[in-house]
């Protein structure tokens, strides 16, 4: 009973492909982050012409959709083999496909973002038009990553089959969940770049509807971020708990939550359009109730967390209301990572209820605000604890072992993170708050009173962006030791069980039938009567503008 | 300190007042930095 379970080696190859595109997104995405930081401070200009909505795009596609599409697809794989056993040849062979897909779109839609053909940003909103090309590769990516989804539903189906009557493994499970999520929301983006924007950036159309473009993208890109943030959730409930020594709250509120995320997480584009003209004011607000459902999932998640650490806490004997939080292991950079990312997102989700109430959004929108809450949500939350599940998932996948040295590189690692976003997103948050501008290159407005009080705020962004800079190249040095370079051994995949008292799963958890039902029924009600509005009552629609 | 109960393994294994504090401070969190945005909307109304 007490082997180590092995992720097989030909999964392993799979996964660690998809694991390495990830990191060096996040090399290049990183750099072009620090240019921008140190652009918005005034002291530094980008040089040989190069524009800052070059950097800001190329920013915002590599990290926020490549590393984090290819990490999690490849951490997916990774679970799913462990948990539900090795994949067939069949499946395997999908998941390169879906790989390389991914990845050349990728270059595609790389190459026409650096030689300045497509600095329309990672939401790539009309009327801002780019090169065909553009579309095009993101077009593979997205196709790619359904074929990897599907590889994961077969493999799944087949151990339903196998397995009569069982609850599947939590992990798998989870990463259903998040394929399902994934597949329901890109038909939105799908129909916007082939119906809309594809089309009208080769010239078969002349005129595009913006409205229908921007709905059916937050159709998309609300959620997208559930998309990026469940698998840190399939962390913290699956895997931490192992980790600790401890045990799994829940497996039936695990699955639960997941269940809720995938109803709650789609019919709520328009909480990201509540400044928009056209749409009607009534259906705004039914979105935004639909959002602040996710506040129970959420807090269901937070709860289960603080419960988890409780438990293992007074089982190793802590007193006191919060004595457990001393037994953590606070020296392990697996568990370090992951925590303090659960850390950040309180403030993060207290950030995301104001942005979602339609009064309080008209203080922050479009204001740097906003970058400073994905920033804490993404760029810490999600990506501290992919980190952290990297430091055991690489070594594992290369068949190596993270030394004393390395572990403790990665703590610090994490400290350098916790430093330069406390310094970059609390500045973007009070800035935002003084009305700063996100998506804008350095400027006083013609020293404008106002546009002057940003100034100290953009300068500790700088600094907090070149701390956050170094703390990348921390984990690249760590993600490199540990994939070529750490002394070759076994480390575990560690999967968490569930506590011995927990009330059993009961099958129904599994009825995927009913839940997409339900998905798609709070898609209708949400979407139709404003869509068919949209259409209706729609104006001429504009031509493309290239502003470079 | 408060060692007495150790021996009632069952009343001990669930007590989670740690984990209702935790869940109470965190709503309050979230309510203070709603209010205060919301007292920043009101001010510039
Ligand atoms: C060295 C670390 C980083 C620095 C210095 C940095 C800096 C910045 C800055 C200054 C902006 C906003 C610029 C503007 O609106 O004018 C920005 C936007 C953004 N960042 Fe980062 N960032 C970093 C890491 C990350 C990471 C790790 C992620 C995601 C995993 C991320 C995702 C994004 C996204 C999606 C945008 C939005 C781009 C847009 O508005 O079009 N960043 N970043
Ligand atoms: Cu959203």
């Amino acid at each position: 009973m007490n082997e180590m379970v092995k992720v097989d080696r030909r999964d392993a190859k799979l996964a660690l492909a998809h694991i390495y595109v990830a990191f060096i997104a996040l090399a290049l995405g990183g750099l072009a982050g620090l240019l921008q930081t140190l652009v918005r401070s005034g002291k530094f200009e980008l040089p040989a012409n190069i524009s800052y909505y070059t950097i800001l795009t190329t920013h915002g596609v590599l990290l926020g959709l490549v590393l984090t599409t290819f990490f999690i697809i490849g951490f997916q794989f990774a679970a799913v083999s462990r948990t539900a056993g090795t994949f067939s040849d069949r499946v395997r062979f999908w998941g390169w496909v879906g790989f390389w897909l991914m990845t050349v779109g990728t270059a595609i839609t790389a190459f026409f973002i650096l030689i300045g053909q497509a600095s329309v940003l990672y939401t790539f909103y009309a009327p801002l038009q780019a090169h065909p090309g553009f579309y095009l590769g993101l077009t593979l990516v997205v196709v790619g990553s359904w074929v990897s989804g599907f590889a994961i539903f077969a493999h799944y189906a087949r151990w339903k089959k196998e397995h009569p009557k069982q609850v599947s493994p939590l992990l798998t499970f989870m990463a259903v969940a998040n394929m399902i999520l994934w597949l329901v929301c890109s038909l939105g983006v799908a129909a916007t770049v082939l119906i809309q924007l594809l089309p009208w950036s080769l010239g078969l159309v002349d005129r595009i509807n913006v409205l229908v473009s921007r709905t059916l993208f937050w159709y998309f890109g609300h959620p997208l971020v559930y998309f990026w943030l469940l698998p840190a959730y399939m962390v913290w409930y699956a895997i931490v708990p192992k980790i600790i020594g401890g045990k799994i709250f829940s497996d039936s509120l695990a699955r639960l939550s997941f269940i809720l995320f995938l109803f709650f997480s789609i019919p709520v584009g328009f909480h990201h359009q509540l400044m928009e003209p056209g749409i009607d004011p009534f259906w705004k607000y039914v979105q935004v109730v639909l959002t602040f459902m996710v506040a129970i999932p959420s807090l269901m998640t937070a709860f289960a967390m603080f419960a988890t650490f409780e438990l293992y806490g007074r089982s190793k004997g802590a007193t006191g209301l919060f004595g457990w939080l001393r037994k953590l292991p606070w020296g392990d950079a697996r568990f370090f990572a992951p925590f303090v990312g659960m850390a950040f997102f309180i403030p993060a989700g207290a950030g995301g209820l104001v942005n979602a109430s339609h009064q309080l959004d008209q203080v922050v929108h479009n204001t740097i605000w906003i970058t400073g809450h994905f920033h804490l949500t993404l760029a810490t939350t999600v990506v501290l604890t992919f980190f952290g599940a990297a430091y055991w998932l690489v070594p594992h996948l290369s068949g190596r072992v993270m030394t004393k040295a390395m572990n403790r590189l990665a703590i610090i690692q994490t400290i350098v993170w916790v430093i330069g976003m406390t310094f970059m997103s609390g500045s973007m948050h009070f800035a935002g708050l003084l009305g700063a501008p996100r998506r804008s290159a350095f400027s006083t407005y013609g020293n404008s009173p106002q546009a002057l009080e940003w100034i100290p705020y953009q300068i500790a962004q700088a600094v907090g962006g070149t701390i956050l800079f170094i703390g990348i190249i921390l984990v690249l040095i760590i993600i490199t030791n540990l994939a070529f370079f750490a002394p070759k051994g076994e480390t575990e995949f560690p999967v968490a069980e569930v506590a011995e008292g927990a009330e059993r799963t009961p099958l129904a958890m599994e009825n995927w039938k009913l839940w997409i039902g339900i998905t798609v029924a709070l898609i209708l009600i949400a979407y139709t009567i404003p869509f068919i509005d949209m259409i209706q009552n729609a104006p001429p629609g504009s031509k493309g503008y290239k502003l470079w | 300190m408060a060692k007495e109960k150790m021996k009632g393994k069952a009343t001990e294994d669930s007590n989670l007042k740690g984990t209702l504090a935790s869940v109470f401070l965190l709503g309050f969190f979230l309510i203070f930095t709603w209010v205060s945005v919301y007292y920043l909307f009101l001010e510039r109304l």
